[in-house]
């Protein structure tokens, strides 16, 4: 018999037995927190128009993503990601008194990486979007809210690490230095290359208190007291903004007795233009990327037409149940078992 | 408390870097001990982890997280391309990643011709060529002497690396353009950077004073 009618393709898979049931259940638990927390699903085509991941968009890299034409000859492709469908959604379908709205979703997501060697190219992705709120508070609860999905998953050890892009983009405004230059330091920062910062740095003609902040940078990461060392670089008003409104997030954070969970990292940039201010990824044992990754993109609604701010979330499902797998963690099925069997 | 776990690149660098650490006061030279099959030597005082692998393995055992830390050339992080953060010049293990080729060969850099390219980094010299130079070649991707394609005639031109440039004299070759410096770097996956903040942090400390004493 040809194998190629057994085998599935290299980055999919078949689920059943266990493994289907742990998610199935893992699922309905994060599910749960989504409601807990007030927020509603929304379901969006696996398939949506090019335009919608577009690069001015800027979510996927164009040669990444899945693409098709129609009957009609447009362009399609499989959503790499739910953001900018639930963004075109929202401006499609919601009146003006339907915010804020808090929306929750779950489905597949597809990337054709050759990065992901050994990777999923179809996986699931939880997530969230609070559209129509601009405040700190928004963001908190964003950021609380995936730190309740991971301690549901049952994972105990993880870091949510949280950056703010205008720190940076304000400062390279205030450099004068040309785009190209721009974008190598942006680079050589989220790889916290201190070195190759201040090499490129030799080579330009930059404001001495504009060229120590950037070269500080990549080292400009840790807990809360990390923003008193920020506030040094910090001449402009919107570095100074942008550090209030990490302040105020921790503030909410502390609150919610979840900063223990959370550090700061002001080299932690996006290659992503759509995030208009926090960023943060979450961090666990047993995987090299980011298992939850979001921000604020308080202008993206505005390219579907409708402009109001929002900040959202995606949880790399099939990443946080390896890493609970390989940190031994029972999730699910086997977790509602574990904690039956406990007493037995 | 955890292990970090250190990637060393078999060889010259494992060697520089295992006296570097040395110096900082972390004994590692089990590692490099002939005398033993076991792959992975622990230092249970530091809770430390030391294993060696081949150069183009070290980025991607960081990368999944099966290290925290790497020791390796900048040429592989370049031609592996892996997201990863890449915190400190080591110094040593200083080359350059090069155009070579016999000096007839010069006319098709500047010319722009369609020429063969010989290299173990298809990467590095398609980014060069393609990205940097905006000459079409075609690339042939080779395991080791790449000195070799030259003269015996399966490329125009070879991308590699060159510490003196003496093989290449000695058959008929020179440095016809020059790509990038090299030298040894530390990598340090995303996650441990996070999750180990403090310990990783303190090692760099540590090991960049030690550095800026000089060699």
């Amino acid at each position: 018999m040809n194998n190629r009618v057994i085998h599935t393709p290299d980055g999919v898979r078949d689920l059943y037995g266990r493994n289907k049931k742990n998610k199935k259940i893992l699922m309905a638990q994060l599910d749960g927190v989504f409601e807990r927390y007030g927020y509603s699903d929304i379901e969006t085509p696996t398939l949506e128009y090019f335009e919608v991941f577009s690069s001015d968009i800027g979510t996927t890299p164009s040669n990444e993503l899945y693409k098709f034409f129609d009957r009609d000859g447009n362009t399609l492709v499989l959503r790499p990601d739910f953001t900018p469908s639930v963004a075109r959604a929202v401006s499609m379908h919601f009146p003006d008194d339907a915010f804020p709205a808090r929306l929750c979703y779950s489905g597949s997501t597809f990337v054709n990486s050759r990065e992901y060697q050994g990777k999923l190219k179809e996986a699931t992705q939880m997530g969230i979007e609070l559209i129509g709120d601009g405040s700190a508070d928004a963001d908190a609860e964003v950021i609380a809210v995936v730190c309740d999905l991971l301690l549901t998953s049952g994972l105990k050890e993880f870091q949510v690490s949280i950056g703010e892009v205008n720190f940076f983009k304000s400062l390279a405004e205030r450099s004068g230095l040309d785009e190209e230059t721009v974008e190598t330091i942006r680079r050589l920062i989220t790889t916290k290359n201190f070195f190759g910062v201040s090499e490129v740095l030799d080579q330009a003609n930059v404001d001495d208190a504009i060229r120590e902040a950037l070269e500080e940078l990549p080292q400009l990461f840790g807990g809360a007291e990390i923003f008193n060392k920020a506030e040094k670089y910090a001449l402009a008003d919107q570095e100074k903004e942008a550090i209030r409104r990490l302040r105020d997030i921790h503030a909410a954070l502390v609150d919610k007795k979840l900063d223990r969970y959370i550090s700061y990292d002001f080299g932690s940039l996006s290659k992503y233009t759509y995030y208009t201010g926090i960023i943060f990824s979450a961090f666990t044992y047993g995987t090299g990327e980011p298992i939850a990754r979001g921000g604020r993109y308080d202008h993206l609604l505005g390219h579907f037409g409708k402009d109001l701010p929002a900040v959202g979330v995606g949880l790399y499902f099939d990443q946080l149940t390896n890493c609970l797998q390989r940190q031994l963690i029972p999730y699910g099925a086997d977790a509602l078992l574990a904690g039956k069997g406990g007493n037995a | 408390m955890r292990y970090l776990t250190i990637a060393l690149t078999k060889g010259r660098l494992a060697n520089k870097t295992l006296e570097l650490f040395e110096r900082i006061g972390v004994d590692a030279s089990g590692a490099l001990d002939k005398n033993t099959r076991k792959l992975v030597f622990t230092n249970e005082e530091l809770g430390l982890r030391f294993f060696l692998a081949k150069g183009p393995d070290v980025p991607t055992y960081v990368y999944y997280g099966a290290a925290d830390i790497g020791i390796v050339g900048r040429d592989t992080i370049i031609e592996e391309n892996k997201k990863l953060y890449e915190v400190l010049d080591l110094g040593y293990g200083k080359c350059r990643m090069c155009v070579c080729g016999p000096a007839s060969a010069r006319k098709y850099l500047e010319n722009g011709d369609t020429i063969r390219v010989a290299t173990k980094y298809p990467n590095i010299a398609k980014d060069y060529f393609l990205g940097r130079k905006h000459q079409t070649v075609e690339i042939i991707k080779m395991n080791g002497s790449i000195e070799l394609a030259p003269i015996v005639g399966l490329s125009e031109v070879i991308v590699d690396i060159v510490e003196t440039g003496s093989t290449l004299r000695e058959n008929g070759l020179e440095v016809l353009e020059e790509v990038c410096p090299l030298s040894a770097r530390m990598v340090v996956n995303q996650v441990s950077m996070k999750m180990e903040n403090e310990r990783i942090a303190d090692l760099i400390r540590r090991l960049k004073n030690e550095l800026a004493k000089g060699i």
